[in-house]
């Protein structure tokens, strides 16, 4: 990344630290910011399984799954730390699962499949009424307990799931970072430019595409069980809802697609600008923000706004000005 | 006698309904340059696409190092060392040079012997080492094939297959790389290789066999074939402006 670069991801990563104090622990801006930040976790985790070729429609599946069993647990009485962290378990189970199952999909019939796979889980939270409370969803899901080695209390206030938000952010980022400097992310990108020769080079593709499923469900699903907790009920047409796996597809290729940081940052500028400077004014068209930046990316930006830095992508678009970007 | 590393018996494989290969048979003993020559049709590919696990065998039997491989996926014969370099070259276009050649050594074994082999290959190719950072797709054509032939060897195979590895080749860079062949078979490789440039090939090989309508039709020491009357009728009559070829 060039120097600019640093200097304003720096910049906004200090101010997201700061940002509770500043507000004056203000409880909506905090919720909404911290939302935010789920979402900037959602889209990221999105990319890292675009970066392994896999194009998904389906990550409302595994952030309900995480959001379903982070509640269920913590109204067993278990830990809502435990909890949360069964949900990222469960989210990354589910999402193995729809690998596997749709290994030999790609491209469109592989969005078709994983569209499909929320709604096999919507109908199933909506019927599995002696479990998942039916139609009515879940109430009451208690909150997280004190930690006697955090300073936070995060039983009462919203500061506490705002700090675990950026903390699953930064955490899906870091281990992104890592992937991206190794042998998986080597096989990630051999997997996605061609399964067939990377086959000849010892690579199996499908452990690997498995494995990004993975991965990807671990941190939906931590998105999940914190967004229950943060909002307190569950219900399948709030969590199975598509708007939680369209938002960080378009997030993520707003910002560019297999960049480290983009989707984050992207997740919260449309996000805040969203709830913050529409939905106050123009109720009914908050969500205009989303659709002009698919449209900006189709058009203007094929490599979203990661594109505009002077740096080559990681993954960059075929194609004549690509190619003489990247000779330079 | 010693047990060839490569034995192919009675093999049948094609596309779909199209049987392309009729009970071909052949053997690559361990350290041979084997060249696989023929007519437009013949064949070549077919074979080492089978051999590499990328088409099913219909019928016969694939053995390396006595042991089978017909039936096995791509990446499991590929473990027990045998590298194909398609025709066509095939990188990975947009990741760098070094991202191809690591991809090359994906394998344990090859893994551990990197850094090696790196160097191996940078002494072979100099413009590869200044190009490290480069995506594989801003190279020129002969540096495509460079790089091609280098990520095969990064796996250090046993056997390596190569598919026409001279197609579209200047003569300065085809005569560069059958250089780098002779040193890559010092190393103590065994390599299977097919195409169209009939003298080159046979000038390298130690071996040769000549492919006709998916059989086995002649086979001997490179030289001899050269000479040999009937490898020069099949392919002259067949290939328009073979002869070129080769003078």
């Amino acid at each position: 990344m060039p120097r600019r670069g640093w200097i304003g991801t720096s910049l906004v990563a200090a101010a997201l630290l700061l940002f509770p104090p500043l507000s004056g622990f203000h409880p909506y801006y905090l919720y909404l910011v911290s939302t935010a930040l789920l979402f900037g976790t959602l889209a990221t985790s999105w990319n890292l399984l675009a970066y392994a070729g896999q194009i998904s429609f389906g990550h409302a599946a595994f952030f309900g799954l995480g959001g379903y069993t982070a509640a269920l647990v913590s109204l067993s009485g278990l830990s809502p730390w435990l909890a949360l962290a069964l949900g990222g378990a469960v989210g990354a189970s589910g999402a193995a699962a729809i690998g596997m199952a749709s290994a030999r999909l790609s491209g469109a019939s592989l969005a078709l499949g994983t569209l499909a796979y929320t709604e096999i889980w919507r109908g199933i939270a909506h019927n599995w009424t002696a479990v998942s409370g039916g139609g009515a969803g879940l109430i009451g899901i208690p909150p997280l307990t004190p930690l006697p080695w955090l300073p936070l209390d995060l039983a009462r206030s919203r500061t506490g799931s705002y700090y675990l938000a950026l903390a699953f952010l930064l955490l899906v980022i870091a281990v992104f970072w890592g992937i991206l400097r190794s042998r998986l992310g080597l096989a990630f990108a051999a997997v996605r430019e061609e399964e067939e020769r990377a086959s000849l080079l010892g690579v199996h593709p499908l452990p690997w595409k498995v494995l990004a499923f993975a991965l990807s469900g671990f941190f939906s699903g931590l998105a999940g069980g914190l967004y229950v907790n943060m909002v307190r009920v569950v219900e399948p047409d709030l969590i199975f809802s598509h708007y939680f796996s369209i938002l960080p597809l378009v997030m993520a290729t707003f910002g560019g697609l297999g960049t480290l940081l983009g989707p984050a940052l992207a997740a919260l500028a449309l996000y805040l600008a969203s709830e913050l400077l529409l939905h106050p004014y123009i109720p009914a068209f908050h969500q205009l923000p989303y659709a002009l930046a698919l449209i900006v990316v189709a058009l203007y930006l094929p490599g979203g706004l990661a594109g505009l830095l002077p740096s080559p992508s990681p993954l960059p678009k075929r194609g004549e000005g690509e190619t003489r970007h990247g000779a330079a | 006698m010693p047990k060839p590393l490569l034995s192919v018996e009675g093999v049948e494989a094609g596309y779909d309904d199209v049987r392309v290969l009729k009970s071909c048979s052949l053997e690559v003993r361990g350290g041979e340059f084997v060249a696989l020559v023929g007519p437009n049709g013949a064949g070549k590919s077919t074979l080492l696409k089978t051999i590499t696990g990328l088409l099913p065998v219909k019928a016969g039997t694939i053995r390396l190092d006595g042991e089978r491989t017909d039936g096995l996926p791509p990446y499991a014969i590929a473990a027990r060392g045998v590298a194909l370099i398609p025709e066509g070259r095939r990188l990975f276009a947009p990741l760098t040079v070094l991202e191809n050649l690591e991809l090359g050594a994906f394998l344990p074994r090859a893994e551990s012997q990197q850094e090696e082999t790196l160097r191996l290959i940078f002494q072979l190719f100099p413009t590869l080492r200044e190009k490290v950072s480069v995506p594989a797709q801003v190279l020129s054509g002969g540096e495509q094939q460079m790089l091609a032939l280098a990520r095969g060897l990064m796996a250090r195979p046993r056997l390596l297959c190569l598919d026409d590895p001279f197609l579209g080749l200047a003569r300065a860079v085809t005569n560069r790389f059958c250089q780098a062949i002779r040193e890559i078979m010092a190393e103590g490789m065994t390599i299977l290789a097919a195409g169209q440039h009939v003298r080159q090939l046979l000038r390298l090989a130690n071996r040769a066999y000549l492919l006709e309508e998916g059989r086995v039709v002649l086979s001997g020491p490179g030289a001899e074939l050269l000479k040999d009357e009937r490898l020069r009728r099949s392919l002259i009559e067949l290939i328009p402006g073979a002869d070129q070829t080769m003078r």
